[in-house]
């Protein structure tokens, strides 16, 4: 691998160039202005257009009721089915996204070394990323079925389990399965991100390490972890986003199509009661307020998030 | 200048991207040489294929495009394409329980008496009709299509395993009532204890709860769940049968279900029309001559059942509207019930006709279905639905299902069930 070394500037340098005051030609803004037109119309419109719709009784055929204020936010804070959607959320988020991080840095730990046929492997992770969302949770089901899942019959033969586990009965077994699915689809998509990172981190880095005579591991959380920082905060606050809306794996998990995330919604997430008040009980305004509560809840994870991996680290 | 002209260029082309992708959403498709297209959008198989030919042949200047989607997919993407003002099909089939959501906003869809509904009022099954108008005469809100009656699907060698008659004359005279039907379930399950009675309960309390002249919703709409005795009466049974181990434990239409199905778990499961198609998929060929066809307790019912409509939305409402009629129609019904499909006919007529009263299946050991569906078909009194009730049915459903898991007892799971209702339908 090539040692990169920036060229240094030779030369003297010139006078410095007179800063142009910013607003005097329209055209940077033109340019960036296709993003924010379209961020208007996709974005901050349906954003503010749900925001009016929380605040009234709005049938989704029927279409705008009378104005209820903040009645349709009340009644979320008292329903306990709120509090079961936000538990299940944010616990299906975290079983699925702490270790799906730690296997891809692991993963791309493994990638990052002199493998034999390196692009293939690294081909070969990404695979989960094509198939359909659909199609890996019809297949998690059947692997996670009760009465001839493969799982089930796994756990059986090695004698971990006595009777068949009913995956989607119980707030534990749907979670678990439910962040299998996430994780296998999401674990490799990590790992090239993080692998991309570690390319990156200057080679001399290593071998003054390895001169210094530090071991593998030490080397990885010495070396590797502060060099990919960034990439590592980045794939936290996407994952997070991600994770925090996670709709299609419980939706399919549960073979109903009603979005009710089991008998006493065990596995609902926020999503899916946002679903079932907005496309099956058309009961837009209480929908829209979950939609706008989900909006608040993942800003604040994102800014812990945020706040927690920028943090200085003790020397 | 050279760079100049170009970034001018750039600046516009800039601004062009954002325009074209405003004005994507625009738009429409013309027809340039007078031919037309109309959409068709149902759930499921329809049997539609043969007809639609047979439809161009009469109306070369008409192209028809099928759409066919999961059954509350294709619901749910109606009530979006109603509630945006687009992209709705010319047709479109509404299954009878979701038919009363769709009432509310009636005003969405053509009124089928303006195109000549009215003179086929004698041809339907009088409640289909009603069902079909909404109780008032001068809206005819869709064409019926086929109906679902109700009879009980069972497995002949499971019985004779039990010692339980497996003639289907001997096997109805079984269960006059619900009551007895459990109670034979108790005689087989003492018997063959690796199997169950029925597949799931919640089939059970829908077939039952169809059977009803009113459910959960009273004449004038309001919410009755909780003061109908036979509520109640139907959810409780139901549930003590699934917790003295009747049930197969099978979430309805799962792939659980369908493999349940393939290996014969369940002696017995409730069989609308529609249903023997399910069973004879699922159980596959190999089955055949296992499976026979009994009358379903407590005489009678419907479960099931679709109306095609014409939203008022669409480009070709009269066109559409002369479609519906002609999928409707007797000759279509009668094609579609001796086809693959099997639905069962809404039309008097049809059902009268010697050839769909004398037909068989051979697969359900040559019962004889015309007979089974269509005279019950005939006997029915409607039962009642009303606009909310899917949101009803969902929370008794799931309680039942927590009964299934050994999660509740039935008294704690009719509790439960009468909270979650009252709280869904607020």
């Amino acid at each position: 691998m090539a040692v990169q070394t920036r060229p240094l500037p030779t030369g003297r340098p010139g006078p410095p160039r007179p800063r142009r005051r910013p607003g005097r030609s329209p055209l940077p803004y033109l340019f960036v202005a296709p993003f924010f037109l379209l961020f208007a119309v996709f974005g901050a419109y349906p954003l503010l257009q749900t925001l009016w719709v929380s605040l009234h009784d709005w049938d989704r055929l029927a279409g705008q009721g009378e104005w209820v204020g903040l009645a349709n936010f009340r009644r979320l804070l008292d329903d306990a089915d709120f509090l079961t959607a936000l538990f299940n959320t944010l616990s299906i988020f975290l079983l699925s996204t702490v270790p799906q991080l730690l296997a891809a840095l692991a993963v791309a730990w493994l990638l990052d070394r002199h493998l034999r046929a390196r692009t293939v492997w690294r081909a070969l992770v990404l695979v989960p990323q094509y198939v359909s969302v659909v199609a890996v949770a019809l297949v998690f089901s059947q692997l996670f079925g009760r009465d001839y899942g493969v799982v089930n019959g796994a756990l059986q033969g090695l004698g971990l389990i006595d009777a068949p586990v009913d995956w989607t009965a119980d707030t534990w077994s749907s979670h678990l399965a439910i962040s299998f699915m996430v994780m296998w689809r999401w674990t490799g998509y990590n790992a090239l991100i993080y692998l991309a990172a570690m390319q990156a981190v200057p080679r001399e880095l290593y071998e003054s390490a390895a001169i210094d005579g530090a071991s593998r591991l030490l080397t990885f959380r010495k070396v590797t972890l502060p060099a990919i920082r960034p990439t590592l905060l980045f794939t936290v606050v996407i994952s997070t986003i991600g994770g925090l809306q996670l709709f299609a794996e419980p939706f399919l998990f549960d073979q109903q199509g009603n979005a009710e995330g089991g008998a006493e919604h065990q596995f609902q997430t926020l999503t899916l009661m946002l679903y079932k008040y907005g496309f099956i009980n058309n009961d837009a305004g209480y929908a829209s307020a979950v939609s706008w509560v989900l909006f608040l809840v993942i800003a604040v994870v994102a800014a812990v998030n945020l706040v927690l991996a920028r943090r200085p680290r003790r020397p | 200048m050279g760079r100049t002209r170009a970034r001018r260029t750039l600046g516009a082309l800039a601004a062009a991207t954002s325009l074209v992708a405003l004005s994507a959403c625009g738009g429409g498709e013309a027809e340039a040489d007078g031919t037309i297209t109309l959409t068709v959008a149902t759930f499921s198989d329809f049997g539609y294929k043969p007809l639609i030919e047979e439809y161009r042949r009469t109306h070369p200047n008409v192209v028809i495009k099928e759409r066919v989607s999961q059954f509350d997919q294709h619901h749910n993407q109606l009530s979006t394409q109603i509630a945006s003002g687009g992209g709705a099909a010319d047709v479109v089939a509404i299954e009878e329980g979701y038919l009363p959501k769709f009432r509310a906003v009636k005003d969405k869809f053509t009124n089928l008496a303006d195109h000549g509904a009215n003179d086929r009022r004698g041809e339907y099954l009088d409640w289909k009709w009603q069902q079909a108008t909404l109780g008032t005469s001068d809206f005819v809100m869709g064409y019926g299509t086929d109906v679902g009656s109700l009879a009980v699907c069972y497995r002949k060698d499971l019985f004779a395993r039990a010692g339980l008659p497996t003639d289907r004359a001997a096997v109805s005279a079984l269960w006059p009532t619900w009551d007895a039907y459990f109670a034979t379930g108790e005689k087989f399950r003492a018997k063959v204890k690796d199997k169950a009675w029925f597949d799931s309960s919640g089939n059970i309390f829908t077939a039952m709860m169809n059977q009803t002249e009113f459910g959960f919703f009273d004449a004038g709409d309001r919410y009755i769940g909780d003061s109908n005795p036979k509520v109640k009466e139907f959810f409780t049974a139901t549930a003590r049968a699934t917790a003295a181990g009747q049930s197969a434990n099978l979430q309805p239409f799962s792939q659980q279900w369908n493999t349940g199905i393939k290996l014969g778990r369940m002696a017995t499961m409730t069989c609308p029309a529609w249903m023997t198609g399910l069973i004879k998929t699922a159980a596959g060929e190999s089955a055949a001559g296992t499976w026979d066809i009994a009358a379903v307790p407590g005489g009678g019912g419907n479960w099931g059942g679709s109306f095609l409509t014409v939203p008022k939305q669409g480009k070709h409402v009269k066109e559409a509207a002369e479609l519906a009629d002609f999928l409707t129609s007797a000759a279509a019904q009668k094609k579609i019930f001796t086809g693959p499909v099997g639905a069962l006919p809404s039309l008097v007529g049809v059902l009268d006709d010697p050839e769909v009263e004398g037909a068989a299946q051979d697969w359900f050991s040559q019962a004889p279905t015309g007979e089974i569906f269509a005279s019950s078909a005939k006997s029915l009194k409607p039962n009642y639905r009303g606009t909310k009730d899917q949101q009803a049915r969902i929370p008794f459903g799931n309680a039942l299902q927590l009964v299934e898991q050994g999660k509740a007892d039935p008294a704690a799971a009719w509790d439960k069930a009468l909270a979650e209702a009252a709280k869904n339908l607020r």
